[in-house]
């Protein structure tokens, strides 16, 4: 009686561990990855044209108003007399030339790298500035008074109904896509799921905040797998050359 | 009887968790050099290499660091902070808090094309299990960019080659990592040198990159100073 009992408690054991792994299958995200264009808009300013527009709180669109205020001033280019225009081919100037870049949690146009680690899942840019460090070993978010913000913020992971869910706070405050605010209270919520041949990766992100939005603010980027064989690009960048800070497109001004 | 069925039950536990326990060994983890980490024997440098050359190389370098550019290898392996190091299954990326790009150690046969390969101060890096060691071999170096100098003398050029062997020590503790670099106009014979990381604590969180501002005065005239920096 005790042997069947034994044996019938480690069938059921035995079964449970292989249920947990079935009902948690991990996706492979592993690799390069470059943003496309889904809608054809055919330049960065119109990526985000057709995402739904943020719903932001009287308070977030003074915040976000007030920082639109800031952003308008020229900030490179002010010892110019901004009545006389550039001759061709003479620079403007749109950087500070400092080369550290402080990175951010959306994809820009450079590809992304996603290595999938037991305790993190890191993903990194082909251009300068912090990686997304997402911890997968359960800890939990330290409290806010205790870290400095910055444009990766603090995130956890975890897979759910094979997709890995990233939630992100600490992030330093700002502007988000298609008319969004964030405060390092804000909480991002993302979704990366690849397509069923592997080739596709969708991130759902989903910002929430009551003091910010509304409700909450939602669009998805979508990337595509980088060939086999390829490698990450290493950006260079040298503040000590004076053309590092130089753009010959005029700087959009508002 | 009941001897018989907990045999069950182990054979049963070791199936069921074979996919996560089997294969090489996890490297990944943060880890941190301390002040008795290093074993860095002198190389023995080819005859070409006279005081003026080296001499020049440290100028080079000296540019890289007052203007904060990307260090690459092998300075960026001797970081003050931990490095975090994160292994997947066809990579192994390794990532700095300080002013260097991430690596990318992938698991590959074999380099790109070095013909439309752009080098880089961390050149391509390809790596392979041997038993417990990883064994990473590296090409494709740029010799005109970032802090060249080597631990115990010589610097990397663009033809540079550099093999490094992981291999986890003490339960998995300290992380020892042997760098021999081959360059036959630097080195007259190859050049190996050891590191020992320790695993910092498991609730580390990464920290964002040491700061290196190329604009502030007070630092240029630190660096300016005779002996500021890696002479």
């Amino acid at each position: 009686m005790k042997y069947v009992r034994v044996l019938a408690l480690s069938l059921t054991l035995a079964t449970a561990l292989a249920a947990q792994q079935v009902a948690a299958p991990i996706p492979d995200l592993e690799g390069g990855w470059v943003r496309i264009d889904i809608d054809g808009s055919g330049s960065f300013n119109g990526l985000a044209a057709k995402f739904a527009r943020a719903v932001l709180t009287p308070a977030a669109q003074a915040a976000s108003a007030e920082q639109a205020k800031r952003a308008a001033q020229p900030r490179f280019d002010f010892a110019r007399d901004q009545s006389k225009p550039k001759a061709a081919g003479e620079g403007y100037v749109v950087t500070d030339g400092n080369c550290t870049l402080p990175g951010g949690v959306e994809p820009n146009s450079a590809a992304f790298h996603v290595v999938q680690g037991k305790e993190q899942v890191l993903i990194v840019r082909e251009n300068p500035g912090m990686p997304r460090t997402i911890y997968m070993d359960g800890r939990a978010h330290p409290a806010l008074s205790r870290i400095t913000p910055t444009a990766v913020g603090h995130s956890t992971g975890r897979y759910e109904a094979g997709a890995l869910v990233v939630e992100t706070v600490g992030l330093t405050q700002g502007n988000v896509t298609a008319g969004g605010w964030r405060t390092p209270e804000t909480k991002l919520t993302e979704r990366y799921r690849v397509s069923a041949d592997g080739q596709r990766l969708t991130i759902t992100y989903t910002w929430d905040d009551p003091k910010v939005y509304v409700k909450p603010h939602s669009y998805q980027i979508v990337a595509e797998r980088t060939p086999p064989g390829s490698w990450a690009f290493e950006s260079w960048c040298d503040s000590s050359d004076p053309g590092q800070r130089l753009s010959i497109v005029p700087p959009q001004q508002k | 009887m009941i001897r018989h069925a907990a045999c069950i039950t182990i054979v049963l536990l070791v199936l069921v968790t074979l996919p996560v326990a089997q294969g090489s060994p996890d490297i990944s983890g943060f880890w941190e050099l301390s002040f008795d980490s290093r074993r860095m024997p002198s190389a023995n440098l080819a005859p070409a290499v006279t005081p003026a050359v080296l001499a020049k190389q440290a100028e080079k370098d000296a540019h890289a660091i007052r203007w904060c550019n990307f260090l690459g290898l092998p300075a960026a392996m001797d970081s003050p902070r931990p490095i975090n190091i994160r292994q997947g299954r066809r990579e192994i990326v390794v990532n700095f808090e300080t002013v260097a790009v991430p690596r990318h150690l992938y698991f590959r046969a074999a380099h790109p094309n070095m013909d439309i390969f752009d080098p880089t101060t961390n050149g391509d890096s390809i790596a392979r299990w041997e038993g417990d060691t990883l064994v990473v071999d590296t090409i494709g170096f740029d010799g005109d960019k970032g802090v060249t100098m080597i631990p115990g003398g010589g610097y990397r050029t663009s033809d540079s080659h550099l093999t490094e062997r992981y291999r986890l020590l003490n339960d998995g503790n300290v992380l020892s990592v042997t760098f021999t670099w081959e360059d036959a106009d630097v080195f007259r014979t190859p050049h190996t040198y050891e590191f020992r990381y320790l695993r910092a604590p498991r609730l580390y969180e990464a920290q964002p990159p040491l700061a290196c501002n190329p604009f502030d005065d007070a630092r240029t005239t630190f660096l300016s100073q005779p002996g500021s920096s890696r002479e």
